[in-house]
């Protein structure tokens, strides 16, 4: 993943950027890093499929419902059924 | 109408308690009456940060405890006659004090002050769950790491699951010189990230580090830290204060010799 990171992007705050993306979105999701690596690059696959596109160019937003919040209080992971929108630029 | 207010980060070592003692600097100098509260049992700092720790008598688990009253535990800053300390105890551990007992604290000290600020330990476990259990809103500090960020976001999480509404962010120790080279995150970069509202940024300054060396707070002194604690003060207030400019104003020499990368 470092690898593909670094082949993609040239500075080193770029990498961080993206690094977190990925870890963020994982821990989100409950999901590792290489698999939402992995769910991007299977996505732009797809895309290629269809569209001219450029593999680097894009970039995955995942948005959760941010008001899914129990009202018990209690501390809960947040899920696959929390993503409200995924959007591809 | 007093307000509690946690200051949390996950991640430990990204300045919780530097800026606890900074944002009730700044609220004091603000005209209100500000205690903090350090939480972190077993691991005291803010007394050290402000400088106050030769004059602890009592502490928090003390007065939980009832073996003195609040009154006596308080300890007076040394530079603002209306923010006060309630230190934590070094012998004790976290267990000590349970979320029921910081509500009946919290309950207490809003009799007496408009701000009660918990600066919570590092970690997800008991220390973080008292601190936070009697909050009305929370800051959540963060550093352009990529590992403070990730421990953000979780804390962010946490913080919503616990029904705390009202969530900010200060990101802290950012270095322009870096970000104007790529090599580091930038403010709109983690701001991308975590979507939740910006309170501040602050600088990584040696102006920061010298203040904490003798105890005092970096706000109130003539640099763009101790500026930016006492906008993010301001901001807490509910002032609408625009975001700072984080460099200090340098001649065309250092600006070209920052872009050449020479120091």
């Amino acid at each position: 993943m470092k690898k593909i990171a670094k082949s993609i992007f040239h500075t080193s705050g770029e990498i961080a950027k993206t690094r977190t993306e990925l870890t963020v979105s994982a821990d989100r999701l409950d999901s590792s890093p290489d698999r939402m690596d992995e769910l991007r690059r299977e996505m732009t696959g797809v895309l290629a499929k269809y569209i001219n596109i450029e593999n680097d160019s894009i970039r995955i937003c995942i948005t959760f419902a941010r008001d899914s919040i129990p009202e018990s209080g209690a501390v809960r992971k947040r899920g696959i059924s929390d993503v409200k929108t995924i959007q591809i630029k | 109408m007093s307000e509690v207010i946690v200051i949390t980060s996950g991640k430990g070592g990204v300045g919780k308690t530097t800026s606890t003692a900074n944002i009730g600097a700044g609220l004091a100098r603000l005209n209100k009456k500000v205690v903090l509260v350090d939480t972190d049992i077993g691991l005291r700092n803010l007394d050290v940060v402000m400088g106050l720790e030769n004059r602890i008598i009592y502490n928090l688990v003390d007065v939980i405890e009832g073996n003195c009253r609040i009154r006596q535990a308080l300890i007076r800053d040394r530079h603002y006659s209306n923010l006060y300390l309630l230190p934590s105890a070094q012998t004790r551990d976290k267990s000590a004090v349970s979320p029921e007992q910081m509500i009946k604290l919290a309950d207490t000290l809003k009799q007496t002050f408009d701000y009660i600020i918990m600066d919570c330990p590092a970690g997800i476990e008991q220390g973080f769950r008292n601190a936070i259990a009697a909050a009305d809103r929370a800051i959540v500090v963060t550093t352009p790491e990529v590992s403070a960020i990730r421990d953000a976001d979780r804390i962010i999480g946490l913080l919503e699951s616990s029904g705390i509404r009202k969530i900010d962010l200060i990101i802290n120790r950012i270095r322009m010189d870096m970000v104007r080279r790529g090599e580091m995150m930038s403010v709109e970069d983690v701001l991308d990230i975590l979507s939740v509202n910006l309170i501040g940024a602050v600088p990584d300054e040696e102006s920061v580090v010298i203040a904490a060396n003798h105890g005092d707070p970096v706000l109130g002194s003539d640099t763009v830290s101790g500026r930016a604690y006492l906008n993010i003060s301001r901001r807490i207030l509910g002032e609408a204060v625009p975001l700072e400019h984080l460099e200090e104003h340098t001649s065309l020499f250092h600006r070209i010799a920052g872009m050449l990368g020479v120091k």
